[in-house]
């Protein structure tokens, strides 16, 4: 039964291509003069986390050049080569001399069943492939019934239902209809009153794109700067490829509604069963299928491969930042080609001898401790070696080791703006470790001590961030804390193979 | 494919019933069709067919209605003539009911060998059709097996049809031509507006267009229509229980409007007829401008909303606020239908960027409207709970007094007095900016009533605003490149 819906959406389209000449007033826009794509990021996704490039959940803002000639009076200008991606309800179209009368986007596909619905009544070609050596036979025949099931035709014969009595039948058609488009058309509609060449410009967002920095800390044999080179990774899943195009991206949180995405219009199937059996009631408008992400085969280890770009190349294209609103705007200085389901890759920023402590942090509630973990530190500013705006993205961190580099942790970094502290969580420690134990406990107080152990041949930076229910009040005994962040802090250097302690007491107040 | 082609045309006057109609799509027999879209998947098509009733009763088909008709909506209005019935046939061609109208007729039965596709045919009387077809040729009675034989059948039977159709019997008492007006309601349509705003941040200005954009997921064209919108949901499911609708939390400057746009409304309605006729294909999304203004002031501003008396461990980016208004004199002069507003900046090279949208309700005209479009990267605010500590109010309440009589006494007064427990919660609120220029940010600290309606602020950096018992405000000012702290000491009651 496939079969038949096999070939008789492969007679369409063949018959497809033989179409009559397109409309008066029609005109076609098949490829854009020059396209811009300004790309951002996930709105769900939190910006230190990675993008999944399975399924990229950000989108573009595509702003094409077109040159068309319109003619006098009035006019429908079709748009293809757009992002498949688009949504309809976003696209502006301007510079034409009377403006836009209406936009319109037709996903009335063309689909073996659309085909059938549209021929109904008319006259079709039934070839009816006979069982055994019976041959091939063609029969005139007109459609009598819908398309919900089963193919009811009028033959010179009288009435029959395809596909039955063990003969396989295909419907050929004369012709498609003409207002059934292979994939959903943007066009508008326009008028003017003298036939002239105009250039114009269309807008539109796409969903299907996203871009994160990428972040490839080198630290320095003296532990304390490192080299940061930052990448911004742009990728596509859209099936239309932007040669030459401006390219931009932008960082910043950009307000989202709820848009359905990915709501791509599909013609629905025919199926043309013979059977006599009571069929079920005719099929519910298509669910919004979402369509399938590009099957992406990317290594797991593709971090790494950037860090072996930024030392292996002086990148010879940097973008430049602008401000842009509220956002940052990441432009890429010279033209590229925005490929169909593909990613590429443009240095950011390059920074040397960027100051870097490297220290242990452990989380403590009251009195109790979570795990430790690796840190770096820092602050965007311009006496520590950075002072630009840094767009949130995964970070990779490197250590000397003898000539090579290994990979010492990785972990992310949330958008940072000038001056704002940069902290990095890497891996959890298995060579530092913190524990608390309760030391005395009377009426409203508790008195709680602290131990941070080294087990490193080196002394290392220990800090513990110490966080209380609001109303409790806490004494370290013997020692300092800090306040930063609303949060206590106790920074200690605990000595090579060595211990720290602190003593402190909770009271809670009534 | 050009051979099956010569084909098709060679044998095409071999088939006496086959229609030669021309190639483009069929002919619709909708006539004058005026559609009235509302918001929620519903609309109001009312179809003027010119008609020729013979007198009597007939049975007159309207094809090509909706495909998604709410059939018991369905009124006729026609001179001359009166409804003695109407209905909506599901009652649709399929085989299963070719065959059982087929019982007791005659049809012919083709059988094809199935080594050598050889056919022979036999008449056949069809006895019955359950759960199977039983047959009779000549003097033997037979099942029929669907794989063995196929059945062609000399007549289809009358009132299956391809396609939903409704059909009326009518009443005609003056014969002749005249138009049939027939209107229905039908789901499958939709429409919102969609915004386009252009924000110029150093004119402090925009320019908005406004289009409308209709669906139609009606499974039907409608041609050359009439199209009418009506800016509001009529209430079809509305069964008194959705009457309650929590509001997302405002966004201070928002404030609905008290002046009257300019345009068409119907009762509480405001209506958006489209100028000239258009097709409504299926499957369609069109656009349709119906607003556009240019040079309207607008102003960005920075909003940060700190819900209760939390810590933050990180610094949050304030929200980007597009606040402008819709009034005649200094707005964009119109009422807005819902939908959502997209927002453009022009970037360094001109060109203009998306920065963010959002969408509205149907907005009265001469609102205040102030729209999140997104999140500032360099302007941030960290509250911080710096400490929180129980204090002696010095104040004692008054909570009862009563008297008390005793027969031959002078009446006792009694009254007890309840010292007020207060909390006093040192909020501190680092508010920085990375941008070359100053900023003002706009703090809120809501949060505050939670029940006791008691909180009061004994001291504040920069002084406040009580917008309610549950919020307060303070416009903080931060200079380029710089930070401003705001102390703020609340004394509540929990």
């Amino acid at each position: 039964m496939s079969s038949l819906v096999r070939r008789a959406l492969l007679s369409a389209l063949l018959l497809c291509a033989s179409a009559p000449a397109l409309g008066q007033g029609l005109i076609t826009s098949a490829a854009p003069d020059s396209v811009s794509v300004s790309v951002y990021r996930a709105p769900d996704r939190d910006s230190d986390t990675a993008m999944d490039l399975d399924w990229l959940e950000g989108y573009a803002l595509v702003t094409e050049k077109r040159t068309v000639e319109i003619p006098a009076g009035k006019a429908t200008i079709r748009f293809e080569g757009v992002a498949a991606g688009l949504f309809p309800e976003s696209a502006i179209v301007t510079g034409l001399p009377e403006g836009v009368r209406e936009k319109n986007l037709d996903a009335d596909l063309l689909s073996p069943r659309s085909l059938y619905a549209r021929m109904f009544g008319r006259p079709v070609t039934l070839r009816r492939t006979l069982p055994g050596t019976g041959g091939v036979r063609e029969e005139r025949a007109v459609i009598r019934s819908g398309p919900d099931g089963a193919a009811i035709l009028q033959t010179s014969a009288g009435f029959e239902v395809a596909s039955c009595g063990g003969l396989d039948d295909e419907i050929l058609y004369a012709e498609a209809p003409k207002n059934l488009s292979a994939q959903p058309t943007l066009s508008i509609e326009t008028e003017s009153a003298t036939s002239q060449k105009v250039t114009l410009s269309l807008s539109y967002l796409a969903w299907g794109f996203d871009w994160q920095t990428n972040y490839v800390i080198r630290m320095n044999p003296d532990g304390r700067t490192a080299d940061l080179a930052a990448w911004v990774t742009l990728a596509s899943s859209d099936s239309t490829s932007f040669a030459d195009a401006e390219t931009a991206v932008i960082a910043g949180e950009v307000n989202r509604e709820d848009t359905e995405r990915g709501a791509v219009p599909s013609g629905e199937e025919l199926e043309l069963r013979c059977q006599l059996s009571s069929l079920p009631p005719p099929p519910p408008p298509p669910p919004m299928v979402m369509a399938p992400a590009p099957a992406m085969m990317m290594e797991s280890a593709d971090i790494v491969v950037t860090a072996q770009r930024a030392k292996a190349m002086a990148a010879p294209v940097t973008v430049v930042q602008e401000g842009l609103g509220d956002l940052k705007l990441y432009r890429v200085p010279v033209p590229v080609t925005v490929a169909a389901n593909a990613q590429k890759q443009v240095a950011l920023a390059q920074k040397n001898g960027v100051k870097m402590q490297a220290l242990y942090r452990a989380e403590v509630w009251e009195d109790s401790v979570g795990e430790v973990r690796q840190m770096l530190r820092t602050r965007n500013r311009k006496e520590e070696g950075l002072g630009l705006p840094l767009p949130g993205g995964p970070v990779a961190v490197f250590e000397p080791m003898g000539n090579a580099m290994l990979l010492a942790g990785e972990g992310g970094l949330a958008d940072r703006a000038v001056g704002e502290d940069v902290e990095i969580l890497l891996s959890r420690a298995t060579q530092v470790t913190a524990r608390i134990e309760e030391l005395e406990s009377k009426d409203r107080t508790r008195t709680l001590r602290l131990t941070a152990t080294n087990a490193r041949p080196v002394p290392v930076s220990f800090e513990a961030r110490i966080a209380r229910n609001a109303e409790t009040q806490i004494k370290a005994l013997g020692a300092k804390l800090t306040r930063k962040d609303g949060r206590d802090i106790w920074a200690v250097t605990i000595p090579a193979n060595g211990t720290a302690n602190l003593t402190y007491r909770l009271t809670e107040q009534d | 494919m050009r051979k099956v082609l010569a084909l098709a045309a060679a044998t095409l006057p071999a088939l006496a019933n086959a229609q030669t109609a021309p190639a483009s799509a069929p002919p619709s027999a909708q006539g004058d069709v005026s559609l009235t879209i509302y918001n929620n998947d519903l609309a109001l098509v009312q179809d003027v067919r010119q008609m020729n009733l013979p007198t009597g009763r007939t049975r007159q088909e309207f094809p090509d209605v909706s495909a998604t008709i709410r059939p018991e909506t369905v009124t006729l209005n026609a001179s001359g003539t009166g409804i003695v019935e109407q209905n909506f046939d599901y009652d649709l061609l399929t085989p299963e009911k070719l065959m059982d109208k087929a019982v007791g007729q005659t049809v012919t039965v083709v059988r094809t060998n199935p080594a050598t596709g050889a056919e022979t045919r036999e008449a056949a009387t069809i006895l019955a059709n359950n759960g199977g077809t039983v047959v009779r040729i000549g003097d033997r009675i037979e099942v029929l097996n669907q794989y063995g034989a196929r059945v062609i059948f000399p007549s289809l039977p009358a009132g299956l049809r391809a396609r939903p159709t409704l059909s009326v019997t009518l009443d005609t008492t003056t014969p002749g031509s005249r138009p049939v007006s027939l209107s229905y309601l039908s789901r499958g349509f939709g429409w919102k507006a969609d915004y386009v705003a252009l924000f110029d941040e150093a004119a402090g200005k925009i320019d908005v267009q406004g289009w409308i954009t209709l669906n139609n997921n009606s499974g039907t064209t409608f041609g050359q229509a009439k199209v009418l919108l009506v800016a509001g949901a009529v209430g079809q499911e509305n069964n008194g229980y959705q009457n309650y609708r929590p509001q997302r939390p405002m966004m201070p400057g928002n404030r609905p409007g008290t002046q009257s746009a300019n345009r068409e409304s119907l009762g509480d309605f405001y209506v958006y007829p489209i100028a000239g006729r258009t097709t409504v294909a299926n499957a369609q999304q069109k656009q349709v401008s119906f607003l556009d203004v240019a040079g309207a002031p607008a102003t960005k501003a920075y909003h940060f909303r700190n819900g209760w008396l939390q810590n933050q461990t990180e610094p949050q980016s304030a929200d980007t606020v597009l606040r402008f208004s819709t009034s005649r004199e200094a707005g964009l002069g119109d009422a807005l239908p819902a939908g959502t507003v997209r927002v453009y900046m022009r970037d360094a090279r001109g060109q203009p960027q998306f920065i963010g949208e959002n969408g509205i309700g149907h907005t009265p005209m001469g609102s205040s409207l102030a729209l999140k479009t997104g999140e500032a990267f360099d302007v941030k605010v960290q509250p911080m709970l710096d400490k929180r500590e129980r204090i002696d109010s010095g104040e004692w309440e008054r909570s009862s007094r009563y008297r008390v009589t005793r027969p031959g006494q002078t009446a006792q007064e009694v009254i007890i007095d309840r010292e007020l427990v207060f909390w006093r919660t040192t909020m501190t609120y680092k508010v920085t900016n990375a941008k070359a220029t100053p900023v003002t940010v706009e703090v809120v600290q809501g949060g505050l009533d939670n029940w006791w309606h008691d909180t009061r602020v004994p001291s504040e950096t920069i002084k406040g605003e009580q917008r309610s018992a549950d919020e307060r405000v303070w416009q903080v000012p931060v200079p380029a490149n710089g930070e401003t702290t705001l102390t703020v000491q609340f004394d509540s009651r929990y």
